[in-house]
C-alpha cells in the first residue's frame, strides 16, 4: 500500500518536473526541475530495491551533473531567454510525434506478455560488485579509460583562448 | 499492486517528455536536459527488469554504466557548448549551421 502512493508521488513529481521544463522559458528554472526529477528516479530506485543505484543516482546525477549544468548555464546565459522560444509549425510537429510515439510505447507495454513477472528479493552492493569484477569486467575497465579520456577532453575543449601569462615575444 | 508494467509505462512517459524537450527546445542546454531523461528513463527500465527477474543483477550493472556514461557525456557536452557560446556568442543550436574552426 505504501508502495503504491509513494510510487504515485515519485511518478507524478517526473511527469510535473518534465511538463515544467517544457513550458519553461527560463533555462535556470529548468535545471531545477531538472534536480526534482532526478531526485524522483533516485526515489523510484530505492522502490525497486535498487539500494546503491539510488544514492549513487543522487550522488553522481544531483551533485554532480545538475551542478554542472547550472554552471553551464552561468557561463553562457548571456541571451534572453523569449529569443529562443519555438515555432509554431515545431509545437504542432512535438505533439504529433511524441503523442504517436507515447501511444505506440504504452501499447506495446500493455499488450506484451513479460516473461518473469516475478518479483525478486533486492539485490546487495556485495552482489553489484562481484557482477562488476566478474563478468562485466571488460567494460569496467573500459568506463575507467572512458572517464580520463573525458577528463582531458573536457579540460582541452573548454580551456581559455587567451595567450599564457609570462610569455612574450 | 505495482508491477512491472507500472515501472514501464512510466519509463515510456519519461522518455516521450525527454523527446518532447529535444524537439522543442532551440537552447542546447535544454537539450542536454532532455538527453538526460531519456537516459534515465532507460535506466528505469534496467532496474525494473533486473527487479522483476529478467537479467538477474546485469539490470543494475549496466544501470552503473549509464550513470557513468550520461555524467561523462554531461560534461564533454557542456565543454563543447562553452566552445560553441565562445565561438558565436549565442547558445541557439540553430545558429550552430557552420563546420568552420
Amino acid at each position: 500500500m505504501i508502495e503504491t502512493i509513494l510510487f504515485y508521488i515519485f511518478a507524478m513529481i517526473m511527469v510535473v518536473s518534465g511538463l515544467a521544463i517544457l513550458v519553461s522559458t527560463n533555462i535556470v528554472r529548468m535545471a531545477y526541475w531538472l534536480i526534482g526529477m532526478l531526485l524522483a528516479v533516485a526515489g523510484i530506485y530505492f522502490l525497486l530495491g535498487a539500494y546503491f543505484l539510488g544514492v549513487v543516482q543522487i550522488i553522481v546525477y544531483v551533485g554532480g551533473v545538475a551542478v554542472l549544468v547550472v554552471f553551464g548555464v552561468m557561463l553562457t546565459s548571456r541571451q534572453l531567454a523569449s529569443q529562443l522560444l519555438p515555432r509554431a509549425w515545431e509545437v504542432v510537429w512535438l505533439i504529433c510525434v511524441t503523442g504517436i510515439f507515447l501511444a505506440g510505447l504504452v501499447r506495446m507495454i500493455l499488450k506484451g506478455p513479460w516473461a518473469g513477472n516475478v518479483k525478486q528479493s533486492p539485490q546487495t552492493v556485495a552482489e553489484i560488485g562481484r557482477s562488476l569484477l566478474g563478468n562485466f569486467i571488460g567494460p569496467f575497465e573500459l568506463a575507467s579509460v572512458l572517464l580520463l579520456v573525458v577528463l582531458l577532453g573536457a579540460a582541452y575543449l573548454a580551456r581559455p583562448r587567451v595567450p599564457t601569462l609570462g610569455i612574450k615575444k | 499492486m505495482i508491477g512491472l508494467t507500472h515501472y514501464l509505462v512510466l519509463s515510456a512517459i519519461l522518455m516521450v517528455l525527454g523527446l518532447a524537450i529535444i524537439i522543442s527546445k532551440r537552447n542546447a542546454i535544454a537539450i542536454l536536459i532532455g538527453v538526460e531523461f531519456i537516459l534515465n528513463a532507460a535506466n528505469l527500465n534496467f532496474i525494473a527488469f533486473s527487479r522483476h527477474g529478467i537479467g538477474g543483477i546485469s539490470g543494475q550493472t549496466a544501470g552503473i554504466f549509464v550513470i557513468v556514461l550520461a555524467a561523462a557525456e554531461a560534461a564533454v557536452a557542456l565543454a563543447i557548448f562553452l566552445n560553441f557560446y565562445h565561438q558565436i556568442s549565442s547558445i541557439d543550436i540553430d545558429r550552430g549551421n557552420q563546420l568552420k574552426g
